[in-house]
C-alpha cells in the first residue's frame, strides 16, 4: 500500500511548470496516439493533469489519430474515452491525419478540421497550419503558400504526421517532403514545425531559424529507435510522451512529459533569434 | 490532279490547326481525355450521393462510418461493370508511367524512393470497386510524383499500392481505377 502510494506521488508529483504568464497562448502536442491501449491512457491522464495546472485549452494531433478499426466502437475506445476529461473541460483538439487515419476523419466533429484535409486557426498571436502529409498535392502546396504569406500572425506553427527531419531508425526524413515545403516554410516566416510519426520523441537543431520538433510516441512507441546524429538536440524513445507549449510575446516555452509524468524536455524559443 | 487536291487538303488541314484550333499534341490529347473520364466518373459519383443524406461536420462516428458505406456501395451498384483501364486507358497508363520515369530521372529520384521506402509502404492487390482495407496504412504520394501527374479533383487522389498506382475516392473509400506495376 505504501508502495502504491509513493508510486502515484511520483507520479503526480509538480513538474516544472511553463511559465505560465498573463493572457499566454497554451497547447498541448500528441502524437501517434489512437491506439486504444493502457498507455495512450495513462498519457492521457497526464495531460489532465497539467490541464488542470496549466489550463491549455487545445490539443495538436500530429496524425495517427486512429489506428487499425474504425468503427464507431473503435472510434470511441480510441479517441472519446481517453481524452473525455479533456474533451468535458472543453479542451479542443485540432487534428491532421496520419497514414492510419481514414481521410473521412475530417468530418469528426471533435477533430475540429472544418471538413477539410488542410486548414489553419489562429489563437492570440499565433496561426497554426495542420497539412495533409499524406497527399502533398500542387493544389495543397498552393493554399499553404497563399496563406502563409497572407497571415500577419507572430508565430506561424505547422503541423503534419511526417517529419522533415528525423533520426529514427524506422522511417527517417521524408526528403521529397521536405525538398517541397521547406523552402515555403523558410520564405513565409515559419518558426515551428511540429511532425509525427516516428514512434519517438526528438527535437532537431534549428535549421534556417525553423525549430523542429517529432513527437509520435503518446500511444505508439518504438523502443531504443533513435539513432542520435549531431542534428538531434534531444531524443526519449523509452516511453510515451505529450509535449505542453505556451506562447508569451515573442517568447515560445516548451516542455516534454513522459507517461510517468517527468519532464524530459523543456527550453524557450524566441522568435526573433535564429 | 488527285495528289494535288489532296497535299491541298493537307496543307489546308495544317493551316486550319494552325490558326483556327490550337494545335493539340498527342500527350495533352491523351491527358485530356483522361481528365474527361475523371470528371464523368465524378459526375456519377455526385449524382449517386445527391441521394444520400449530406455529410456534415458530426460527432456522430455512425454518421461518418454509414456515409462512407453507404457512398462506396451506391458507387460500386452503378459502376459494377466497371474495369481496369476505364479510366487509366492505356494511352493514359503509358503517358502516366513516362511521366512517374520522368519524375525520377529529373533529379527527384532519390527523394522520391526514399519517400516510397519511409512512408511504410503496403502490398496490396486491389481491384476496381475495392474498399481500401481500414487496416492498412496508406502510403503516402510523394509529392514530386504529385507534381508531374495529370492534375485531379480534390475528390480523387493518386495512391501507391505495393507496386500499382489507383485511383482512390477518399469519401466512398473506393478504388476507381488501377495501373498494375508501375512501380518496381
Amino acid at each position: 500500500m505504501i508502495a502504491i502510494l509513493f508510486l502515484a506521488m511520483l507520479t503526480f508529483a509538480s513538474a516544472e511548470d511553463l511559465p505560465l504568464k498573463q493572457d499566454s497562448v497554451r497547447f498541448a502536442v500528441i502524437g501517434d496516439m489512437g491506439t486504444g491501449d493502457k498507455p495512450q491512457y495513462e498519457v492521457a491522464a497526464q495531460m489532465e493533469h497539467y490541464r488542470e495546472t496549466t489550463r491549455f485549452d487545445s490539443v495538436l494531433m500530429l496524425g495517427d489519430n486512429i489506428y487499425g478499426g474504425k468503427s464507431p466502437a473503435e472510434m470511441k475506445r480510441k479517441f472519446d474515452d481517453p481524452y473525455k476529461p479533456l474533451l468535458d473541460a472543453g479542451v479542443k483538439f485540432y487534428a491532421s491525419l496520419g497514414n492510419h487515419d481514414d481521410p473521412n476523419e475530417r468530418f469528426y466533429k471533435p477533430f475540429n478540421m472544418g471538413e477539410k484535409r488542410y486548414y489553419s486557426f489562429k489563437k492570440g498571436n499565433a496561426e497554426f497550419f495542420a497539412l495533409d502529409s499524406n497527399y502533398m498535392d500542387p493544389q495543397q502546396l498552393d493554399w499553404l503558400s497563399n496563406a502563409l504569406r497572407d497571415s500577419n500572425a507572430a508565430w506561424k506553427i505547422c503541423f503534419f504526421h511526417h517529419p522533415l527531419y528525423s533520426d529514427g531508425k524506422f522511417h527517417g526524413p521524408d526528403t521529397d517532403l521536405r525538398a517541397r515545403i521547406e523552402p515555403i516554410f523558410q520564405a513565409n516566416g515559419v518558426r515551428l514545425v511540429l511532425s509525427g510519426h516516428e514512434h519517438l520523441y526528438e527535437r532537431i537543431k534549428p535549421h534556417s531559424g525553423i525549430y523542429y520538433f517529432v513527437l509520435g510516441n503518446s500511444g505508439e512507441l518504438r523502443p531504443h529507435n533513435l539513432k542520435p546524429s549531431p542534428d538531434t538536440a534531444k531524443g526519449f524513445d523509452t516511453d510515451r510522451d505529450f509535449m505542453m507549449m505556451e506562447i508569451a510575446g515573442d517568447q515560445l516555452y516548451f516542455q516534454t512529459i513522459s507517461r510517468t509524468g517527468e519532464t524530459i524536455d523543456s527550453g524557450e524559443i524566441d522568435r526573433k533569434q535564429n | 490532279m488527285n495528289r494535288l487536291i489532296a497535299a491541298v487538303v493537307l496543307m489546308a488541314g495544317m493551316l486550319c490547326g494552325q490558326i483556327g484550333h490550337p494545335a493539340v499534341n498527342a500527350d495533352s490529347a491523351i491527358v485530356q481525355d483522361f481528365q474527361k473520364r475523371v470528371a464523368a466518373y465524378l459526375q456519377l459519383r455526385k449524382s449517386v450521393e445527391s441521394n444520400l443524406t449530406k455529410l456534415k461536420s458530426t460527432p456522430s462516428h455512425e454518421k461518418i462510418s454509414h456515409h462512407e458505406n453507404e457512398l462506396g456501395r451506391a458507387v460500386r451498384e452503378a459502376r459494377k461493370n466497371a474495369r481496369p483501364g476505364d479510366i487509366f486507358a492505356p494511352e493514359i497508363a503509358m503517358e502516366i508511367r513516362r511521366l512517374i520515369a520522368m519524375a525520377v530521372d529529373q533529379g527527384d529520384g532519390d527523394h522520391i524512393g526514399q519517400s516510397l521506402r519511409h512512408a511504410e509502404p503496403v502490398q496490396l492487390h486491389l481491384e476496381v470497386n475495392n474498399s481500401y482495407p481500414e487496416h492498412v496504412p496508406l502510403q503516402s504520394t510523394p509529392p514530386s510524383l504529385l507534381e508531374n501527374l495529370p492534375k485531379l479533383p480534390p475528390e480523387i487522389e493518386y495512391r501507391i499500392t505495393g507496386r500499382d498506382l489507383v485511383l482512390l475516392d477518399a469519401k466512398a473509400n473506393l478504388i476507381v481505377d488501377v495501373v498494375r506495376g508501375v512501380f518496381s
